[in-house]
């Protein structure tokens, strides 16, 4: 009964179903519904199976703005995105009893089956839990890490088409499949549903805009509504720990596609109950803006993964240092020549945050890049904010003026109106790149808000943490993001780590950069950033010795510095793909800070 | 049985129906549904022959105990036969006599069981109702406090905690008798398991046993009074409800972040013939509906579809629906809080506004989620909230509880609030046998802040404090150690501040720029409204039994200053003004930094005039840092290492011995409260050695006022810190060793090793390369060469001669070492001081 009896793509929940039935036939008469608390019966081994070691994920449609169209309800497809916001636990009936037969709901919003009027503590029935997330596409991300979706297109209009076969098949199939007609007949006769279906399948054809049910979205305003770019997703977690999913991260969640009617009717619900509780988060996502998603399986992305052809490279000592070495070159002629700054600027891109102690996020490396004017922002800035795109899967770009301060919301704040976390320009993923035009700041008077967004700003840049408004309290997400800041002179709102009088020398650029270098590149910086890194005990004892040189001979010198110089011995050492702190290495960054403090004075 | 003919009964036990109005068994209703449901039949005497004391024979009014609840009824069946069971005994029991006497009847209650020979057990479980019946009974008759019981001696003749609560709740009227779960626990264990894990059940025989007790004390007492339970063994985190805890009793803490407006529910409505005028009997909410009568039951009106609702004759309770949501210290890392509804009725509706913290107990419910509202179909979804039992207000937003903090007031406000764990105790004691205790609680006090371990050593004390002792003349000598830090820029100082302050209880941080006097003590202010005078707490009031720490101490003005004399020494502020004359206590450690006199420590002046703090100020700071930025190749060293570790290693390996900040104010709020030490005889012996060499040492021949002498006021210093000291290890007893240190930290602040006690000036030199005794000698040198040559050179009020000039003259009679301008400045400016010479500018005059 299980092997593919079902098309996993196409008719997941079929599959769930019948891996259930068979646990329940396995564990005999005596069947105790509550040892499936919390567990797997072995329908994700199943998927498992099928995705990954038969290497059918590629066949999963990817969810956004595009696909929405034409993906079918009920099918498996998978999302990518960032959690935005945790809507806590839902409780479901899990697993019921049917008559004498036990039904499961897993991964599924509306039963199949007629359900009992029933209490919790009812013994036919158990009561399981999922988590609902709210995530939305990784804010930021560049437009290279889309997938190229002309072949799963293809592929999925062929299996929906598969699926309205199987369907018309399974009617003939009177008594296997006979409630699962039921269900469907059921399903079908929820009217947003049904119009979804309708105006869904001309769609493909056509490729008009949304097959919004329009007398829904008039009246809930209040969710903008989907623009292609960023769909938001519901995704429903089944049996798996806490600490697995964080906020801000980012995940590609494989599962069930749902569209379900409740919350329209629910809006109509004008009964003093639902009153009271209409908080309810639910109400402000309606399904046909907001898909469900039931995961089945969810991974952690992590930039390689949005590298397309991942070249499969071994880490060779002279493959990257060739690489390092185009890179550099590229760097230095997109700064106009100024192979310090571009220096600088690989270490910079290659910094994250390793540890945390106490307050001090080691491994963070921010660039300051001072001297610019308006001329040459317009040029270097632009040119420079293109490279990063190009190079990194997730960036950003804030003009720092007074009106931006005074008006921007930066960090996200709790809503409790709604129960919702409202996101700000500060919540962003891990390993996200932040380019702060401060430029083009002119004196004028920051208001609290302006207040407050320096300050957050200066955390974010100096503790790698952002404070979320939860209104009664404050509470400190922590965050990786690397940051450069572009200013004419030392900025003091936003002080680096580094900072360095940028000097061109040469304004010719446009230098044609082949794809396969673009991708070469990429793909070094994803993998050397992750690199673990080490010190000999001699080393240790060398560097040791400069830190205290250096402090003898200049009081001026702390903490701060000894961590910065630390920091760019461990990026240097891992731009050549080592995993050890030499002594050529240090020599570098130490002849790099010598030409840095020249410059400066 | 003549209230089988009560309508509202009529099918009660065995309907699942019955289930919607029963007192909690019902989700769109109130957990006093049914008490009112009783009371209203007391209302109705047409079906009874027996006047008032209804609550009573809310007992004896209902099913007979053959009837036991049908298994067929699937959902309901289970509280109908809740309802069923927990009746029955009584019934058997409190027969037609239990009106009136009330000590008879006691008897009766006791004797419940016998008659039943059948046990009847609460539906789905092996719960006897009539063990529990008997188990509360003998809980609420017989409990008695441990510590009130051993007091009195005739501990068996009075009577139980709950039966003089159960009194006095009937003289205030009240309506509900607050139950501490603990107490059940330690009556009985087995009830509180029962309690905990079938809320809903036990809790209406709660009722049932408590409103007999009621009847008997008080047959007319017509009011209905609730049990709240609070205070459970063990709460659970928001984060942790899971499906297992459905109609289970649970304890929760949380903020309030939402409250709906209150809802008013309908219990009851009366309908009116608006053929005849005929009033209906009232009419009972069902499922959350109330059904209208389609015929008018006046038998000789019978109209169809006349009956109106009677809105102001209808009985309404007020409902309120509270979002709680997590408190920050329970989100994990990378979570958002959890948030749950509260369900809020009568007398806890408003008992909570947003903002507050609060500690709920109550049951967790799940609600089935209906398609729509005329659907009786439901979703697979639950709602879940929270049915409200009991609130209660906790204040933990600071680390330290305030009231561990309260040294003399131990039998305080909320004694339960503080009582710690043992467990916790235990593992308290047992951290303090450590050897390496002191340390390692210096290491954790603000373990961000690199080096400055004697003045975290300081600070630990601060925190801990001496004893404060009343003697019987009615002096009083403070226990609270006072610390100035006075020290260069950039020495974190005010780090060190922020982090006691957000450690300390009842912690006020000021500057001392934007401080005047009458704000950090108390000012006089006419209510606008009524005219009187009010007196509003300045931060130093504010801060009673606190830790008041001022930054930019030297900023602030004179005026406000002097205010703090008397805070300091005698802890209270007085006020006379506007015809207010008081004393305030202001109990409170002063913590102060300030930076020196010319913003940078200045080497070639006296530690005193590098302060410029009256003295009178000054010697009322136990300790007085003075933080100096000192080149030390081996501080260096070591920041270098520990940078280098942090960066290149685990950083597991680089967890040093520290406690988390909980368990650290855990141990300071333990120390403060149960720790009392006192002098061993040795130490006072050794205190006052010490005392009798510090005060020869100020005394040195030739010193000048720029030295900080010793006065009686350091030697309670040195014993508040050995006090505090002896703390720190959770002896009772002061010790040699700790009179020791206090004294070496009391040196150490002053940098005292490093003074010359002859100029009062801190030897930088000293302090910065350790070289010290070849260095004195040689300016002792430099010193005698320079007197030869005035007394050479120069006559007593003759001509005037330059620095320079000088030098010059030294070269060349000492052709030995070089001899620098400011070596020569700082020997005239000690000849100076002797008064051999006086100094203007770069001329000198031998005087």
């Amino acid at each position: 009964m299980v092997g593919l009896a079902y098309d996993l793509l196409a008719n997941p929940q079929g599959a769930v179903r019948s891996t259930f039935e068979k646990a329940v036939a396995s564990s005999g008469l005596d069947f105790d519904p509550a040892s499936l608390d919390g567990k797997d019966w072995g329908a994700l081994d199943l998927f498992r199976q099928f995705l990954f070691d038969q290497t059918h994920l590629s066949q999963v449609p990817i969810l956004n703005g595009e696909t929405i169209k034409w993906v079918q309800p009920n099918t498996l497809v998978r999302f990518r995105g960032m959690i935005q916001d945790m809507l806590g636990n839902e409780f479901y009936v899990g697993a019921f009893k049917d008559g004498d037969v036990w039904r499961t709901n897993k991964f599924m919003d509306v039963s199949h089956f007629p359900m009992p009027m029933a209490s919790t503590s009812s013994p036919h029935m158990r009561v399981w839990e999922r988590r609902l997330l709210y995530c939305v596409p990784v804010p930021g991300r560049n437009s290279w890490t889309e997938p190229s979706s002309e072949l799963v297109v293809n592929r999925c209009v062929d299996c929906t088409s598969q699926q309205r076969e199987k369907r018309r098949r399974m009617d003939d199939e009177p008594v296997d499949h006979m409630d699962m007609l039921v269900s469907d007949e059921g399903f079908q006769g929820s009217p947003s549903t049904k119009k979804m279906k309708e105006d869904g399948h001309p769609s493909v054809s056509s490729q008009t805009t949304e097959p919004i049910n329009e007398g829904i979205c008039s009246h809930m305003s209040m969710v903008p509504s989907i623009d292609s770019d960023s769909l938001p997703c519901l995704v429903k977690i089944y049996d798996s720990p806490e600490s697995d999913l964080k906020l801000n991260d980012v995940f590609e969640f494989i599962g069930v596609l749902t569209f379900d009617s409740e919350v329209s009717m629910d809006k109509d619900d004008q009964d003093e109950l639902s009153n009271g509780f209409s908080e309810d988060v639910l109400v402000h996502l309606p399904p046909n803006k907001v898909p469900r998603l039931h995961c089945l399986i969810h991974r952690k992305l992590t930039v390689p993964d949005f590298l397309h052809s991942s070249p499969i490279m071994e880490l060779k000592p002279h493959v990257v240092k060739e690489i390092r070495e185009a890179l550099l070159r590229h760097l230095t002629a997109v700064l106009g020549d100024d192979s310090v700054a571009a220096h600088f600027m690989l270490l910079h891109l290659l910094s994250r945050v390793h540890t945390r102690v106490e307050n001090i996020a080691v491994g963070k490396l921010s660039l300051n890049l001072t001297g610019f004017s308006k001329e040459s922002v317009s040029l270097f800035g632009h040119r420079l904010s293109l490279a990063v795109k190009d190079l990194l899967p997730v960036t950003h770009c804030i003009p720092l003026t007074v009106e931006f301060l005074n008006s921007a919301s930066l960090a996200p704040i709790k809503d409790y109106e709604t129960n919702r976390l409202i996101t700000g320009v500060l919540q962003l993923a891990e390993g996200s790149h932040l380019i702060v035009d401060e430029t083009q700041l002119k004196a004028g008077t920051l208001n609290s808000v302006g207040v407050d967004n320096t300050r957050l700003l200066k955390n974010l840049m100096e503790l790698q943490k952002v404070e979320y408004d939860f209104k009664y309290y404050k509470m400190e997400m922590a965050a990786d993001v690397q940051l450069l800041i572009i200013s004419e002179g030392k900025s003091n709102i936003l002080p680096a780590d580094i900072v360095i009088p940028f000097q061109p020398t040469s304004v010719d650029s446009s230098e044609v950069v082949a794809a396969e270098a673009l991708e070469a590149w990429r793909w070094y910086l994803a993998t050397v950033k992750s690199l673990p890194h080490s010190i000999e005990s001699e080393m240790q004892k060398v560097v040791e010795n400069d830190l205290v040189e250096a402090r003898q001979s200049d009081r001026s010198i702390g903490s701060q510095d000894f961590n910065r110089w630390l920091t760019m011995g461990r990026l240097m050492s891992v731009s050549f793909g080592e995993n050890c702190l030499s002594l050529e290495h240090w020599q570098m960054v130490k002849e790099l800070e010598r030409l840095r403090r020249e410059r400066l004075k | 049985m003549a209230s089988d003919s009560s309508p509202a009964n009529f099918n009660g036990p065995t309907s699942p129906d019955d289930s919607y109005s029963s007192p909690i068994g019902n989700t769109f209703s109130s957990p006093g549904d049914a008490r009112r449901r009783s009371r209203r039949r007391s209302s109705t005497p047409s079906a009874f022959a027996t006047p008032p004391p209804n609550q009573s024979r809310f007992a004896t009014s209902d099913a007979n105990p053959a009837l036991t609840p049908t298994p067929s009824s699937r959902r309901g069946g289970r509280r109908g036969g809740r309802r069923a069971t927990s009746t029955t005994p009584v019934n058997a029991a409190a027969t037609p006599t239990s009106t009136d006497d009330a000590p008879a009847s006691s008897e009766g209650g006791e004797g419940y069981d016998a008659d039943d020979a059948r046990p009847t057990f609460v539906w789905g479980t092996n719960i006897s109702v009539e063990d529990v019946n008997e188990a509360i009974y003998r809980f609420l008759k017989h409990f008695r406090d441990s510590s009130t019981a051993s007091q009195s001696e005739d501990g068996l003749l009075r009577e139980g905690k709950y039966e003089i609560a159960i009194k006095r709740v009937i003289e205030i009227e009240g309506e509900s008798l607050d139950v501490n779960a603990r107490d059940v626990f330690d009556y009985d264990p087995d009830l509180y398991t029962k309690m905990v894990r079938y809320p809903l059940e036990v809790l209406a025989i709660f009722d049932i046993v408590l409103m007999n007790m009621v009847g008997r004390i008080n047959p007319l007492f017509e009011k209905h009074i609730q049990t709240r339970i609070f205070n459970l063994k063990s709460s659970t985190s928001m984060r942790n409800l899971n499906p297992s805890d459905v109609e289970r009793m649970v304890s929760l803490k949380g903020m309030i972040i939402r409250s709906s407006s209150i809802i008013p529910e309908i219990r009851e409505a009366i309908f009116r013939c608006l053929v005849c005028g005929y009033y209906s009997d009232p009419v009972v909410i069902n499922r959350g509906q109330i059904t209208e009568p389609k015929i008018c039951l006046k038998e000789e009106c019978q109209a169809r579809d006349s009956m109106t609702l009677v809105h102001n004759r209808c009985r309404f309770t007020d409902k309120q629906i509270v979002r709680l949501q997590e408190t920050p210290d329970e989100i994990p890392e990378g979570g958002t809080p959890h948030t749950v509804s509260l369900l809020m009725h009568d007398k806890l509706v408003d008992t909570g506004k947003p903002g507050d913290r609060v500690e709920v107990t109550g049951i967790y419910r799940a609600m089935t989620v209906r398609v729509g509202p005329a659907q009786r179909t439901v979703k697979s979804l639950f709602k879940t909230y929270i049915d409200c039992l009991h609130i209660k207000k906790t204040d933990k937003s600071r680390m330290l509880a305030e009231d561990p903090m309260d040294v003399d007031n131990p039998t305080g406000r909320n004694v339960e609030d503080i009582s710690f764990d043992e467990e916790k105790v235990e593992q308290l004691k047992e951290l303090s046998k450590l050897p390496d205790i002191y340390d390692r609680l210096t290491r954790s006090l603000a373990p961000n802040i690199w080096e400055l371990d004697d003045v975290k050593k300081g600070l630990l004390c601060q925190l801990f404090g001496g004893n404060a002792l009343k003697l019987a003349s009615g002096a009083s000598f403070r226990g609270d150690i006072n610390i100035l830090l006075v020290g260069d820029p950039g020495t974190s100082k005010s780090q060190l501040l922020q982090y006691i302050h957000k450690l300390s209880p009842r912690g006020i941080y000021t500057s001392g720029r934007g401080s005047s006097a009458v704000g950090l003590t108390a000012y006089v202010a006419k209510d606008p409204e009524t005219g009187e005078t009010v007196l509003e707490s300045g931060a130093l009031v504010l801060s009673d039994r606190g830790i008041c720490c001022i930054d930019e101490f030297d900023k602030m003005s004179d005026n406000a200053r002097s205010m703090l004399h008397e805070v300091m020494e005698q802890q209270t502020v007085s006020i006379a003004k506007a015809g207010i004359i008081a004393s305030l206590n202001a109990r409170t450690s002063v913590l102060a930094c300030a930076n020196p006199s010319g913003s940078r420590y200045n080497p070639r002046l006296s530690v005193i005039d590098n302060i410029h703090l009256p003295p009178t100020l000054l010697s009322r700071f136990d300790l007085i840092y003075l933080l100096l930025d000192k080149a030390d190749e081996q501080t260096d060293r070591r920041l270098a290492k520990h940078i280098v570790a942090l960066h290149f290693e685990n950083p597991e390996s680089l967890e040093q011995d520290v406690l988390d900040l909980s368990t650290l104010t855990t141990y300071v709020s333990y120390a403060r409260k149960h720790i009392h030490p006192q002098l061993s005889d040795e130490a006072a012996e050794e205190l006052t050695q010490g005392y009798v060499e510090l005060r020869r040492r100020g005394n040195f021949p030739g010193s000048s006022k720029k030295v900080i002498t010793a006065t009686p006021r350091q030697i309670e210093s040195l014993i508040r810190l050995s006090e505090a000291l002896a703390r720190i290890r959770f002896s009772e007893w002061v010790e040699k060793s700790d009179v020791m240190e206090a004294f070496r930290l009391l040196e150490v602040a002053m940098q005292q090793s490093a003074t010359d006690h002859s100029t009062g000036t801190i030897d930088m030199d000293l302090i910065t390369t350790g070289v010290s005794a070849s260095e004195r000698m040689r300016r002792e040198n430099v010193l005698s060469a320079i007197r030869s040559i005035i007394m050479e050179k120069m006559q007593l009020g003759g001509p005037s001669m330059r620095l320079l000039e000088l030098l010059e003259e030294l070269k060349k009679q000492s052709p030995g070492p070089e001899v620098h301008l400011h070596d020569l400045r700082n020997a005239v400016s000690t000849l100076a001081s002797e008064g051999f010479v006086s100094l203007h500018g770069d001329t000198l005059k031998r005087v």
